[in-house]
């Protein structure tokens, strides 16, 4: 029961605020820049983000497993469960500082006026 | 004379035992296949409806059996009514965080598709959120302690599934967004 509290909690934070949709726009990338040695860098870069977002989902992952296994036992002990947290609020700021160098990688690949283009939908 | 008669009833007979063993399991079969049908329809139809619901709908009925689970389960009305006020402040919750998540949503998009947007916008943006989610954390721990401080651990036990269906329900809808 707490446990898919917490689910909605992590499902609620971190995860919707993050720039992870960015790694999703390659066939925009693909269809905007010509094909030369920006566009190959700017794909690159956005493959780095999803690879980045997947550890972070690991993590998360992680994070839900260790709180079920302390939140089982018959005993919680709260300085753990703290840990815990402690542990995926580091998480989440250091995926966000991660992200953020990405992006800034990424606008070395690419123009404004393809950037607005690649992200306009938005 | 009489013997063909008798004969001709004899095959009449036999032809109808005959006919009748080959029609009743025949019958029979028919009987059993209609029934499968009508029971593969039912069963399509009641998925069907089930899963026709939107996740805000599903949802919304996941909580409505919460609800009537708690009025079963919990036999003094005080505490029943303080179990009902808590999923009800629980659903609240949810639609707040939905609204929230929408809107965290369509902020990370705009700050990203201006080219302009500052890396300290963008960390200003990082910390509301990371403070939202502290706050969040420690409401939904204060509302869990609350709930079972109310109810017995047999009563919990009692109302585990429909609570974790109704959970289950919120975050199918939240994924939605």
């Amino acid at each position: 029961m707490l446990i898919a509290l917490f689910t909605i909690l992590l499902l609620g934070g971190g995860s919707t605020a993050t720039l992870a949709y960015i790694a999703d726009t390659q066939d925009n990338v693909k269809i905007v820049m010509v094909k030369d040695e920006r566009r190959k860098d700017a794909l690159s870069t956005l493959k780095a983000m999803k690879k980045r977002t997947n550890a972070r989902n690991k993590q998360v992952r992680r994070s839900m497993k260790d709180l079920r296994k302390e939140l089982g036992q018959d005993n919680v002990d709260s300085a753990d469960i703290d840990a815990i947290w402690d542990a995926y609020f580091a998480e989440i700021d250091q995926y966000d500082h991660d992200m953020l160098d990405l992006r800034w990688e990424l606008k070395g690949h690419i123009n404004r006026e393809e950037w607005q283009e690649i992200f306009s939908g938005d | 004379m009489a013997s063909e008669q008798n004969r001709n009833d004899s095959n009449n007979q036999s032809n109808c035992a005959d006919y009748g063993r080959q029609r009743m399991p025949r019958s029979s079969g028919r009987w059993k296949c209609s029934l499968l049908l009508a029971v593969i329809i039912s069963f399509i139809a009641g998925c069907a409806g089930k899963y026709n619901l939107s996740p805000a709908d599903a949802e919304e009925q996941a909580f409505e059996d919460l609800r009537s689970e708690i009025r079963e389960v919990i036999d003094e009305p005080a505490r029943e009514k303080e179990a009902i006020a808590m999923v009800d402040a629980l659903v609240d919750d949810l639609d707040n965080l939905r609204q929230k998540i929408s809107a965290r949503r369509e902020r990370v998009k705009q700050l990203n598709a201006d080219y302009d947007t500052t890396r300290a916008e963008f960390e200003a943006f990082y910390d509301q959120v990371d403070s939202d989610i502290r706050s969040n954390k420690r409401r939904v721990s204060e509302k869990q302690r609350a709930l079972f401080a109310a109810i017995t651990s047999d009563e919990r036990s009692a109302i585990a599934k429909t609570h974790t269906k109704a959970l289950d329900a919120a975050i199918r809808h939240i994924e939605t967004i």
